[in-house]
């Protein structure tokens, strides 16, 4: 058969694939599960072979694929994965009172749980090297609200990255190695418990990172409509012990660490704010992998900037009490670009200049742009110097959400929120805050004494959450 | 050529990303890369969706490179198309074809992959260096200081790391390589940069002989 033949992916419009249940399970499905795209109420015309191939040559002649109804209502891929859980096929992570869940609304309307104890901490392998003061200061509003480390969450070395950066970056990996790295690591999130003497599912999994969050859901999406990807996974987790009673793991919910700070953000600025930021202009940006990918999972509030816009950040900065402030390029990626940011950094700072330096000090007059992902915080705070060189003299300082919140709430810039590792001109901020940068940057180089002493302070034992095989 | 093209169409993805086109051009308008190259969006779905074989492999002679994949079109498309995971789809095809665009742009990110390949990480603070990032200025940390020290003194301890973002456990790094090595990843790696994925290979050795051992000291104990 000749390519043109067909339609592109050869999948709807053979005699081959056009009876029900002929097709590759889940996408443009026959089988009536309407998963890829058609709402519940897709039916099956139960036609005959003959009269199936002659309507869709009709299709293909008439209408072809532009037929795609726009107001289709996209299915609820959680309602599959409850399916496929009642037929033995996998066990889901649930959200378990347990987890003290919150619920949001999704950009659809959907409702989703996020935890808000017993969580197991998904670093992000850009953070953590480049920015930590993000999983630092999250930590420390965790205890400070009470939260008990080992118990109500736990930081341990068994875990990976998701290697989306990569695969994004260089096109190395594949969608079967994404699937394995996700469904191993929220594996051992499942069992993570059992070390400390609890039941498997105690701690949920709370991803830190923007393009984890967004590549977890496109994953788990896959996983749940292609029977074919889960055998050719199961093998592999199967060779790495990590299925539970031969069955893969798959969270009920992936929940990003600025939906914990969006549902907890009352509570921060009621229990533990300490400093009045009414004079703080804040602007937001949101990582594109946050809310563009999968993005009917994304949260939206009507209460924040009218439900035009994702919830998380701004609901923190109003609950602050900061002056939320938007601008016209929200809506702009930060020009990270996963592999522009390694060998074409002239399109990552012009980009980040041009569209968003430039805009949030010039429209905005920002104190600060805040920001959720670890590629955004450090195409944004890195870029900005160079700036000078084609006289864009513009400068805002960045740092994610939860760093802006532990300042609110009194934590130290330096030993906790970390700006020593932020290129951007953090000072001003902290200045306009009420704390001294000086005299923080004194007692910080003081400390540093001390740690050549070996004598360091942690959040938490270390020895609680540091468990895995060395 | 016309592998190159089914092999694209034939990703099971395809029918995800690929659903018709108005030409209405939102996509490129939203595009970051198409405002700095030449490049959009819009043309990769259209070139797809008329078949142009010809056309398809020269875009990915160097423009399907050009996206930031930011999902920015995916989530704009009013046809639910994804013209940034189509480029993805192609981009893997790119490199199962050991095109020569592949391969160049993969030269820059050699030190990333191996890091990634070997410790399950991506990016570590020793990789953060003004020397490697002269553009980033002078003073892309705002105390002086031994970095080793600096980073003892974040006060988490599995960021008490320099050459890796955080501590990985041996066991994870190995389990690690063997999901590289069942999907084929180190495969493409090796027809991407056989230089690259020697030392890889020596190193991913090295530790599953040291994870080896400490099994057996685990059991003699
Ligand atoms: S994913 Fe690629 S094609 Fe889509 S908007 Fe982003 S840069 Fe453009
Ligand atoms: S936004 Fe969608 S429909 Fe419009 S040109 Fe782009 S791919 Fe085509």
């Amino acid at each position: 058969m000749k390519p043109t033949d067909n339609t592109p992916g050869n999948h709807n419009m053979t005699a081959d694939g056009a009876g029900p249940g002929a097709m590759k399970p889940g996408f443009h499905n026959t089988d009536g599960q309407g998963i890829a795209g058609h709402g519940s109420f897709f039916q099956q015309a139960d036609l005959s072979r003959e009269e199936a191939v002659k309507a869709t040559d009709w299709v293909r002649k008439h209408v072809d694929r532009r037929t795609v109804d726009l107001g289709d209502r996209m299915d609820d891929i959680r309602e599959h994965m409850w399916e496929l859980e009642r037929e033995g096929e996998i066990i889901v992570h649930r959200i378990t009172d347990v987890h003290k869940p919150a619920t949001v609304k999704t950009l659809f309307g959907w409702e989703k749980k996020i935890p808000t104890n017993q969580l197991w901490h998904h670093k992000s392998c850009g953070q953590c090297g480049n920015i930590p003061g993000y999983p630092t200061s999250l930590l420390w509003v965790m205890n400070n609200l009470g939260m008990v480390p080992g118990k109500d969450y736990l930081d341990e070395t068994d875990q990976t990255s998701c290697t989306a950066w990569n695969y994004h970056g260089s096109g190395i990996g594949n969608v079967e190695s994404l699937a394995a790295v996700f469904l191993r690591n929220f594996h051992q999130a499942y069992v993570s418990g059992k070390q400390h003497g609890f039941e498997a599912g105690h701690f949920f999994p709370l991803v830190h990172c923007g393009t984890s969050f967004g590549n977890y859901k496109e994953i788990r999406k896959y996983l749940i409509e292609s029977a074919e990807l889960r055998e050719k996974v199961k093998k592999i987790l199967g060779k790495l012990g990590r299925l539970v009673d031969g069955k893969l793991v798959i969270p009920e919910e992936i929940v990003h660490y600025s939906e914990w700070v969006h549902v907890m953000r009352n509570r921060i600025a009621s229990e533990l704010q300490k400093i009045d930021v009414s004079n703080i202009r804040t602007t937001t940006h949101v990582a594109c992998h946050y809310y563009k990918m999968v993005h009917e999972d994304a949260v939206y509030d009507p209460d924040v900037l009218g439900g035009n816009r994702t919830a998380i950040i701004t609901s923190l900065s109003q609950a602050l009490g900061a002056q939320v402030i938007d601008y016209s390029t929200w809506y702009d990626c930060c020009g990270f670009g996963f592999r522009h940011i390694i060998s074409e950094r002239e399109f990552t700072r012009s980009f980040t200049m041009d569209r968003k330096i430039k805009v949030a000090r010039q429209e905005a007059n920002a104190d600060v742009l805040l920001a959720n992902d670890t590629g955004c915080v450090t195409t944004m705070d890195k870029n900005q110097w160079i700036g000078k060189s084609h006289e864009q003299n513009y400068s805002v300082p960045i740092m994610a959400d939860i760093q802006f919140a532990a300042l609110a709430c009194g934590a130290d810039p330096f030993k906790i929120v970390q700006l020593q590792w932020h290129a951007s001109p953090c000072e001003d901020l902290v200045e306009k805050m009420g704390i001294s940068w000086d005299s923080a940057k004194a007692r910080f180089q003081e400390y540093l004494k001390e740690v050549e002493q070996g004598n360091i302070d942690y959040l938490y034992n270390p020895e609680l959450a540091y468990g895995g095989a060395k | 050529m016309q592998q190159i093209f089914d092999d694209i169409r034939s990703d099971f993805r395809y029918d995800h990303e690929l659903n018709g086109c108005l030409n209405c051009g939102i996509c490129t308008a939203t595009c970051p890369s198409a405002h700095f190259y030449d490049y959009s969006p819009r043309e990769i779905v259209q070139l797809l969706w008329t078949e142009n074989v010809e056309q398809v492999y020269d875009v990915m002679q160097e423009k399907i490179w050009a996206c930031a994949q930011c999902m920015t079109c995916a989530a704009r498309c009013p046809f639910k198309n994804s013209p940034g995971g189509l480029v993805a789809i192609m981009r893997e095809v790119a490199i199962k074809h050991g095109m020569q665009s592949a391969k160049d742009v993969l030269r820059p990110f050699g030190r990333v992959m191996l890091k990634l390949i070997t410790t399950g990480n991506q990016l570590s603070p020793d990789m953060i260096q003004p020397d490697h990032f002269p553009d980033w200025g002078p003073n892309i940390q705002k105390v002086e200081g031994d970095l080793k020290i600096l980073r003892k003194a974040i006060p988490v301890k599995t960021l008490q790391t320099v050459d890796t973002a955080w501590e990985v456990s041996l066991k994870t790094s190995v389990e690690m390589y063997t999901i590289w090595e069942m999907t084929g990843v180190l495969k493409s790696l090796e027809m991407m940069d056989e230089n690259l994925f020697d030392v890889i290979e020596d190193f991913i050795d090295e530790k599953k002989e040291d994870y080896e051992d400490w099994l057996e000291e685990q059991g003699d104990d």
